[in-house]
C-alpha cells in the first residue's frame, strides 16, 4: 500500500479523541455526528486537503486535541530527557512545528496558536523559565520563527507595558498579541504593575525573533 | 502529476473461494473434481437449539415424580402436538394433558428441578458448490473445501464480520437511506445492497431478520466503532463479528454507493455472492459455464490473497479522461471524468494552494485538488 501523508500522520490515536473536546475549539461547531464523521474520514483519507475555511478550523481543532492527547509525559515517570515528545522540548523550552504541516495549514500564525493552545495554555509551570519558549519550524533545515512569552498576572487588573525597538505595547490579562520582531534576536524591555515575567516585575531580556515574531499569551486558565 | 489509484473492482479474475459446512458432516467431493453451482459437495446436520419445559410445574407434581407421567422415553423423537405427558384426575387435582410444543428429541429430565430439555430435530443442510470451478483443497475435519473459480471482486473501504454468503438483493437505490422498514424476515440469508447510509437500528433489524450481509456507501463513525471493537484503524487488524457482515464502500457519513460498484452489483442481483466483512471484500462468482476454460488454464500462486491486498492502492499518472472518485469530506464519493488539469496552483478558500482538476460528474462539473481524488 502506498504511503499517504497528511496533517495527522504522527498520531495513531485520533479515533480516541472525544468529539466534544474538538468542538470546544470551534466557534460554530457542527453536531457531534457530523464532527465524528469528519474526523473518521480524515483517518480514512489522510491525504485530503481542506477546501473551505470551516474545514481548516476543524483541522486545527483536531490538531489541538491530537497534540494534547500526545503531549509530553511526566519526566519523572518516563525517565526521558526530552519528555518523549516530538513537538515540545521541555528541557530546551522549544516548540517544534514540522514544516510539512504548512502544506495543510498555510497560516503559520494559526498553526503556532494551535500549538500554544495544545501545550502551553493549561500547562503547570515548574519554574519561571517556562514563561519563555522558542518556536522552531523543523524540516531539512530548522528555522527559528519567533518566541512565546507567557506573562504571570497576579491580578486580573494587571497591565504589562512592553517596549520592543521604538514601539511600546500595553498587554492586559486575558489578551493575545503578536509583536513583529523580524531580527534573529530582539531586546524587549518590560514593566509589570501586577505580575511577573521570568520572575521579575521589571527587566530587559533578549528573545529569539523571526518571521513571525513574539507571541504574547496573557490568558491564564487557572484564574 | 500523480494521484492515488484505488483498486475497487477486479473483473473476471481466477481466485480461490472457501465453501464450508455449517456443522460436522460429510463431504462428497474429491481433489481436482470440476464442480458446477448446483452440485452438492457436502451435507451436515445442524441442530437448531433446544427448549426447556418445566414438566413438574405443568403437571403440578414434585420434580421427582414427573418422570412417571412422561408418555415417551428419554431419547425418543416427538412431534409438535403429540402427547408428551399425562396425569389422571386425582382426589385433589384435575386431569392434565401436556402436549409437545415442538418437534424434537427428549434429551434429559432433571429430577431435582422437574425440567425437561427437548432438542429441536436437527435439519439436514446441503452445501452447494455455488460456483463453477475445480476443487483444490479438502479439509475433512473442518468441513472446508477450497475451489478455484472465476469471480468479479469488489474491494470496499472497510467493514466488519466474518465470511458469509447469500443471494444478492438490491433493496434500494444507491443514494437512498436504507431504512428498517425495507428489511423483513423475507430477507433472511440474503446480502442486501443499497443506500448512502446505514444506521445501527437498521443493522439490528437486519440481524433479527437473519440477513447475512449488507453492502452500502456510508455509515456513521460511532455506529462503525460500536461494531468494530471501538477503534478506527485502517486497514483493520481485528476480526469482529456481530452476526451480520457489513461492507462499506465509500466512507463515513452519508455517501452514495459509487456508480462503478453499484453498476457491477446490479448485474449480480438475485445471484449467489460471498462477502468478507473484516477484509471488506465481495466476491461475485461467474455464473457462466464457459469460465471453466480459464479456471482450468490458470495456475494460482500459493499466497494469492496477500499479493492482492498490496495492489489496492498505488500512485498513478493522471490523464485527461481518467475516471476519478472524490474522497474526503467535500463532494464525497462523487465520480467523474477528468476534463482539465490546471498548470498553476490555485489558493483554495481554506488558504491552501493546490493544483486543481476539473471533473465532470453526471450532475455537474467540479474543481477539486489532486489530493482529494483517487483514480478508479
Amino acid at each position: 500500500m502506498s504511503v499517504l501523508t497528511g496533517l495527522f500522520d504522527s498520531f495513531d490515536n485520533l479515533d480516541q479523541i472525544a468529539v466534544l473536546d474538538i468542538a470546544r475549539w470551534i466557534k460554530h461547531a457542527p453536531n457531534e455526528v457530523v464532527l465524528e464523521n469528519y474526523l473518521a474520514n480524515k483517518i480514512l483519507y489522510p491525504q485530503t486537503l481542506p477546501l473551505t475555511k470551516e474545514d481548516t478550523e476543524l483541522d486545527l481543532a483536531i490538531l489541538r486535541e491530537a497534540l494534547r492527547a500526545n503531549g509530553p509525559k511526566n519526566l519523572a515517570k518516563t525517565g526521558s530527557f526530552l519528555g518523549d515528545n516530538t513537538f515540545l522540548n521541555v528541557t530546551l523550552r522549544k516548540i517544534l512545528i514540522p514544516s510539512r504541516f504548512l502544506r495543510f495549514v498555510p497560516s503559520l500564525t494559526a498553526l503556532i496558536w494551535a500549538f500554544i493552545d495544545a501545550f502551553l495554555l493549561e500547562r503547570e509551570r515548574k519554574d519561571f523559565f517556562e514563561d519563555l519558549w522558542t518556536i522552531t519550524l523543523t524540516g531539512e533545515i530548522d528555522e527559528v520563527v519567533g518566541s512565546v512569552l507567557l506573562p504571570q498576572f497576579s491580578d486580573r487588573n494587571g497591565v504589562l507595558e512592553l517596549t520592543q525597538g521604538s514601539q511600546s505595547y500595553k498587554i492586559r490579562f486575558g489578551s493575545l498579541m503578536i509583536i513583529p520582531c523580524p531580527l534573529n534576536r530582539c531586546q524587549i524591555v518590560y514593566k509589570f504593575n501586577k505580575g511577573k515575567i521570568l520572575g521579575k516585575q521589571e527587566s530587559a531580556v533578549e528573545v529569539y525573533g523571526g518571521r513571525i515574531g513574539l507571541f504574547i499569551d496573557a490568558r491564564d486558565k487557572k484564574k | 502529476m500523480k494521484a492515488l489509484k484505488r483498486l475497487r473492482i477486479e473483473k473476471d479474475i481466477v481466485t480461490r473461494v472457501h465453501r464450508t459446512l455449517k456443522a460436522r458432516g460429510q463431504l462428497n467431493i474429491s481433489l481436482g473434481q470440476e464442480v458446477a453451482p448446483d452440485d452438492i459437495i457436502g451435507s451436515c446436520w445442524v441442530s437448531s437449539g433446544f427448549r426447556i419445559l418445566n414438566l413438574s410445574q405443568a403437571l403440578s407434581v414434585s420434580p421427582a415424580e414427573a418422570k412417571k407421567y412422561l408418555r415417551r422415553e428419554i431419547g425418543q423423537k416427538i412431534y409438535k402436538g403429540e402427547l408428551l405427558a399425562f396425569k389422571e384426575q386425582g382426589f385433589l387435582s384435575g386431569k392434565k394433558n401436556i402436549i409437545s410444543p415442538s418437534d424434537g428429541i427428549l434429551e434429559y429430565l432433571n429430577e431435582q428441578t422437574g425440567e425437561l430439555k427437548i432438542n429441536f430435530l436437527p435439519q439436514k443442510i446441503d452445501l452447494p458448490a455455488a460456483v463453477y470451478g475445480v476443487v483444490e483443497e479438502i479439509d475433512v475435519p473442518h468441513g472446508d473445501i477450497v475451489i478455484k473459480t472465476e469471480v468479479s471482486r469488489i474491494y470496499g473501504m472497510f467493514g466488519t464480520g466474518k465470511n458469509r454468503e447469500g443471494t444478492l438483493n438490491m433493496i434500494c437505490s444507491r443514494d437512498e437511506l436504507m431504512g428498517e422498514l425495507k428489511i423483513t424476515a423475507e430477507n433472511s440469508d440474503q446480502i442486501l445492497v443499497g443506500g448512502s447510509l446505514i444506521r445501527k437500528e437498521v443493522i439490528s433489524q437486519a440481524i433479527s431478520s437473519g440477513v447475512c450481509g449488507i453492502i452500502t456507501g456510508g455509515i456513521n463513525a460511532g455506529d462503525y466503532k460500536a461494531m468494530a471493537g471501538g477503534r478506527l484503524i485502517f486497514p483493520k487488524r481485528l476480526e469482529n463479528d456481530i452476526g451480520v457482515s457489513v461492507v462499506i464502500c465509500e466512507g463515513f457519513g452519508v455517501q452514495s454507493l459509487g456508480e462503478d460498484i453499484y453498476g457491477v452489483l446490479q448485474k449480480y442481483n438475485g445471484k449467489f455472492v460471498l462477502l468478507d466483512g473484516n477484509h471488506a471484500i465481495i466476491n461475485l462468482p461467474s455464473f457462466e459455464s464457459n469460465c471453466m476454460r480459464r479456471v482450468k488454464s490458470i495456475a494460482l500462486p500459493k499466497q494469492q490473497d496477500a499479493v492482492m491486498e498490496d495492489n489496492v492502492l498505488k500512485l498513478h499518472d493522471t490523464n485527461i479522461g481518467s475516471m476519478v472518485r472524490v474522497v474526503g469530506n467535500s463532494y464525497a464519493a462523487e465520480q467523474g471524468r477528468i476534463l482539465a488539469v490546471d498548470k498553476i496552483e490555485t489558493v483554495l478558500p481554506s488558504g491552501v494552494p493546490a493544483f486543481l482538476l476539473t471533473v465532470e460528474t453526471k450532475r455537474r462539473k467540479i474543481k477539486i485538488p489532486y489530493d482529494n481524488v483517487e483514480l478508479i
